[in-house]
């Protein structure tokens, strides 16, 4: 994984030294509220519903085992001895103190990690894959593009007060597992005839109360134009993105009103004067980056040829163990979806223990995934039954990802001061009406968001499930059809929204609806995407009759 | 009346105008108690400023920039808004005396690329000012992306705005991408110089252990640039290579400080040279470590007397017994803080620090040395070679250490 060389190191310590002398001077009334918030902000720091909140990067989802010990650390000392990995792998703090940020931050730099642009309006944490570098159907290794994009977009003079927050993300694998369609500025990774790397480039993308999918603006974007083609959108989105109404701040509103086509045009007009300048990129550059993501000397293993038979842990094999491009490798993707556990949370024991497995099990490392798991990059196989009766007796071994239980909610109601419903008791509820059918259903991405900017991504879940307020209760949309990989989809509202305590049912009947209907080996989203979510609407609508 | 930063072609700031009076805004809540349940309502709507944030320079009033395209009469002053396209500009610069970007509020970045567009798109040399919201903790993006001027305020202090220019030594954008060991050497001087201010302010009486080594030279080096308070001493064992000797002399007439001399007892010398003979460290690794005890490990300890921390100019790279090295660390044995402020630095960075500032080197380097202690016990090596290869090698690699550096804990 990439290492802190000088340069990056002066700048994390130096952004410490920045912002400790804010607080101070906020603290000490000279600086005020309106003045210090983007300030604070752009260090990691939300003022949220009953404590502030501290949003840590991790760099396209890249962890170490010290690292992770280390925000270990800071959760029990700074906070209540827990963090929240979030959909877009980086890990939140509850509650935190004000004044205390700057010492976290401290800390942070010393094992090369910061906070620098998690919320405000500016360039946030890149992300991609977690099973990047390691993933069977990965065509180009996006991680040290990431890193590139990451340094050059961190603290940009001219892009710090954009008109809103901008979300990158990058692909470079046949499966999209970093949901790039509902980004504001993605890239698909790929090689041309000539074995070039190049990238498409998609803009536009989002979910929020508008939600929409990426549109692509370039298609053969050559890889050494990545920053400048980058600064080139950022720019054009600087200069004419709407700052009249933050609903409508977003790139993907510019890009709609102006259609992706006369976007594109703007772009390339500004790229010609910077294409073949000081920001494209050299072979040098490349490759002292790509040199950090080099595989880490795996021991020669042999794979067994039989597994253990206990079907517990089969089953753990069959949900949670993805092929590696080693087969005597495998990627363990640790779920982070427990019964009475928020979805994402982990304490910090359990930071510890996932820090010393991956010591001993994955080469020290550890990814995050924008499904809020962890993963394991480099586990032999022969080493899977050992590792799964280590996870099992620190209550990490729920084998459930991509099933009904694996899923993604924000913090909703019970922490963020945007809320408008509950999320995490909801999830918890779902996931238990759901549990005597979970193994019959199959893969099934449910996304609970307490309000409408989505942070759960509840747009493209199989079923979403969106809070809304009514009369002072909980209410919810749910949603049907989305889908965040190939080229994404959107769900469509399913009908009028329902009470809290009626969701778990309504989707239970979206579920038996396709059990009884799916032909053989079809899932879930397939089945939607054949009859149509009228189809289900309907069926919902004969249960709803039924019962009364 | 407000303040102006004006930053020269060196990117240093001077103040003029004075800070007005000002009210103290009420103390903010700090900690977690007191915000209590906050359901924010967001307002969605920007309302659009009442008008510009200034109408006139020190030259009299800013005209807009469609009067200037309309009407260009040299001399004049622009006061460019948001959303003006300052493209416009292209060839329609001639006259202008000053072009200043209004800010109406701290969110809105669009001043930043008009600033862009105006020194890197149309070529603009001229003065260019930021005016409006405009608070120190935006002076440092706005004097990168070209502003030579900046109006601040009217509740703004003058130190923390000046103080703002020099936040990052070697921002990301700033042509790091294309040469980066430049920016490397430049980071890696401001993090040694960083460290010893650390030290200095931590600490009431700091020294440097130096051997002359290089790495020692270029500790030595930053201190005296800096003017830090830290002491320089040397354990001068007796033993020591003429070239060493002559190096403390250089020293102290290239930077004006002395480098103290702590010297071995005359009597542990004198039995020790009775018992063993004066070359008796050859004959096995028990007599080497009582030999450099007396010479090297006592005298240290009466150079560290009274001190609360030392430093040393030892390097990770130096060999198996130095590879797991802290930059700070607590040194047990002695109950002081112990910091090796080179630890990740290469041989590469050494000479190229040397380089840069012309640092005086120790004339064994030139034949081979690479490691610098008693003339005994040090020889060259050849290129390539473990660099303690030099040191004790009759003796195993891992027992090569004199003494000085034990028993420590990394923080």
């Amino acid at each position: 994984m990439y290492r802190y060389d000088a340069v990056d190191r002066l700048i994390v310590e130096e952004r410490v030294a920045q912002y400790r002398d804010q607080t101070q001077r906020y603290l000490a009334g000279l600086i005020d509220e309106d003045a210090f918030k983007p300030l604070r902000l752009q260090n990691g720091l939300y003022i949220q519903r009953y404590a502030p909140m501290l949003r840590i990067a991790i760099p396209y989802g890249v962890l170490s085992s010290d690292q992770l010990r280390v925000l270990a650390s800071i959760s029990r000392r700074y906070d209540r001895g827990y963090g929240h990995f979030t959909t877009r792998q980086n890990i939140q703090f509850n509650w935190v103190k004000v004044e205390e940020v700057p010492d976290i931050l401290a800390e942070l730099a010393q094992i090369s990690m910061h906070a620098i642009q998690t919320s405000g309006s500016c360039v946030r944490n890149v992300t991609t894959d977690a099973l990047a570098g390691v993933a069977v159907d990965e065509i180009v290794d996006p991680r040290p593009y990431c890193e590139l994009m990451r340094q050059w977009s961190t603290l940009h003079p001219e892009f710090a007060h954009l008109p809103r927050k901008f979300k990158v993300a990058f692909n470079g694998a046949k499966e999209d597992r970093a949901a790039t369609p509902v980004h504001d500025l993605a890239f698909d990774l790929y090689k041309d005839d000539a074995g070039e790397v190049r990238l498409i480039v998609k803009v536009g993308g989002g979910q929020g109360r508008t939600p929409r999918l990426a549109s692509v603006i370039k298609r053969d974007l050559h890889w050494s134009e990545l920053l400048t083609y980058s600064e080139a959108v950022l720019r054009a989105y600087n200069r004419i993105g709407r700052r009249d109404n933050i609903y409508k701040a977003r790139i993907k509103i510019l890009v709609e009103q102006l259609g992706a086509e006369a976007f594109a045009r703007e772009v390339d007009e500004e790229w010609a004067h910077l294409r073949n300048g000081p920001n494209t990129l050299s072979e040098t550059e490349l490759t002292r980056v790509a040199a950090y993501f080099a595989d880490p000397p795996l021991p020669d293993t042999q794979a067994p040829k039989r597994l253990p038979i206990d079907p517990r842990f089969r089953a753990w094999v069959a949900r949670n163990v993805a092929d590696h491009r080693n087969a005597d490798y495998a990627a363990v993707t640790i779920s982070l979806k427990r019964e009475q556990i928020a979805p994402g949370d982990g304490n910090a024991d359990e930071m510890d223990a996932v820090a010393a497995l991956a010591d001993r099990f994955s080469q020290s490392e550890i990814r995050v995934t924008h499904t809020q798991n962890l993963v394991l990059p480099y586990v032999a196989r022969a080493q899977l039954f050992d590792l799964w009766r280590e996870l099992e007796a620190l209550n990490l071994a729920r084998a459930n990802i991509g099933m009904a239980s694996d899923i993604i909610c924000c913090p909703g109601g019970d922490f963020c001061s945007l809320a408008n419903a509950k999320s995490i008791p909801l999830s918890a509820a779902i996931a238990a009406q759901l549990a005597p059918i979970e193994d019959d259903l199959g893969p099934l991405a449910i996304k609970v968001s307490g309000c409408i900017n989505a942070c759960a991504h509840h747009h493209v879940g199989h079923i979403g499930v969106l809070g809304v307020e009514k009369g002072g209760e909980d209410w919810y949309q749910i949603l049907l059809g989305g889908r965040a990989d190939g080229e994404g989809s959107l769900g469509v509202l399913i009908g009028k929204a329902v009470r809290g305590d009626e969701v778990p049912l309504v989707i239970e009947r979206l579920a038996h609806h396709y059990l009884s209907t799916r032909r053989s080996d079809e899932s879930f989203i397939e089945a939607v995407e054949r009859q149509g979510a009228a189809a289900f609407k309907l069926a919902l609508e004969t249960a709803e009759h039924v019962a009364a | 009346m407000t303040l102006l930063l004006s930053i020269n072609a060196d990117g240093e700031g001077r103040i003029s105008g004075a800070t007005p009076e000002r009210a103290v805004p009420p103390r903010p809540v700090p900690a977690n108690d007191g915000h209590g349940d906050v359901r924010k309502k967001i307002v969605p709507i920007v309302r659009p400023p009442a008008g510009p944030s200034a109408t006139a320079w020190e030259g009299g009033s800013y005209l807009t920039l469609a009067e200037w395209l309309d009407a260009p009469k040299p001399g004049s002053a622009i006061l460019l808004q948001p959303a003006d396209d300052v493209r416009q500009l292209a060839d329609r610069l001639d006259g202008l005396a000053l072009i200043a970007v209004d800010f109406p509020r701290i969110g809105d970045g669009r001043g930043y690329t008009h600033a862009f567009f105006l020194r890197e798109r149309l070529g603009y040399k001229g003065p260019l000012r930021a005016l409006g919201a405009v608070t120190a903790d935006q002076v440092n993006a706005l004097a990168r992306v070209g502003f030579d001027s900046i109006s601040l305020r009217a509740d703004q202090l003058a130190d923390p705005a000046e103080a703002a220019l020099h936040t990052f030594t070697v921002p990301y954008q700033g042509g790091v991408f294309r040469g980066r060991d430049t920016a490397n050497l430049k980071a890696r001087i401001r993090l040694l110089e960083l460290d010893l201010a650390e030290v200095a302010r931590r600490h009431e009486s700091p020294a440097l252990a130096s051997s002359l080594s290089a790495e020692d030279m270029v500790i030595t080096d930053a201190i005296a640039r800096l003017g830090l308070p830290i002491d320089i001493f040397t354990l001068d064992t007796g033993r020591l290579h003429a070239e060493t000797l002559a190096l403390i002399e250089v020293t102290a007439a290239r930077y004006g400080i002395e480098i103290t001399r702590y010297q071995p007892e005359a009597d542990a010398v004198a039995k020790y040279v009775t018992t063993y003979g004066e070359n008796g460290f050859y004959d096995g690794v028990a007599q080497r470590k009582e030999c450099c005890a007396i010479r090297k490990v006592k005298p240290l300890a009466n150079a560290l007397a009274g001190r609360d921390a030392w430093l040393t100019g030892q390097r990770r790279e130096q060999g198996v017994t130095r590879s797991a090295l802290g930059e700070r660390e607590n040194d047990e044995e002695r109950g002081i803080a112990k910091y090796n402020p080179l630890a990740v630095w290469s041989w590469a960075d050494v000479l190229a620090y040397a380089a840069h500032f012309d640092v005086p080197m120790n004339a064994l380097y030139a034949r081979g040395y690479v490691s610098i202690g008693c003339e005994p016990c040090t020889k060259a090596v050849r290129p390539g070679e473990d660099p303690r290869a030099g040191r004790w090698w009759w003796e195993n690699q891992e027992s090569r250490e004199c003494g000085l550096h034990t028993n420590v804990k990394t923080n």
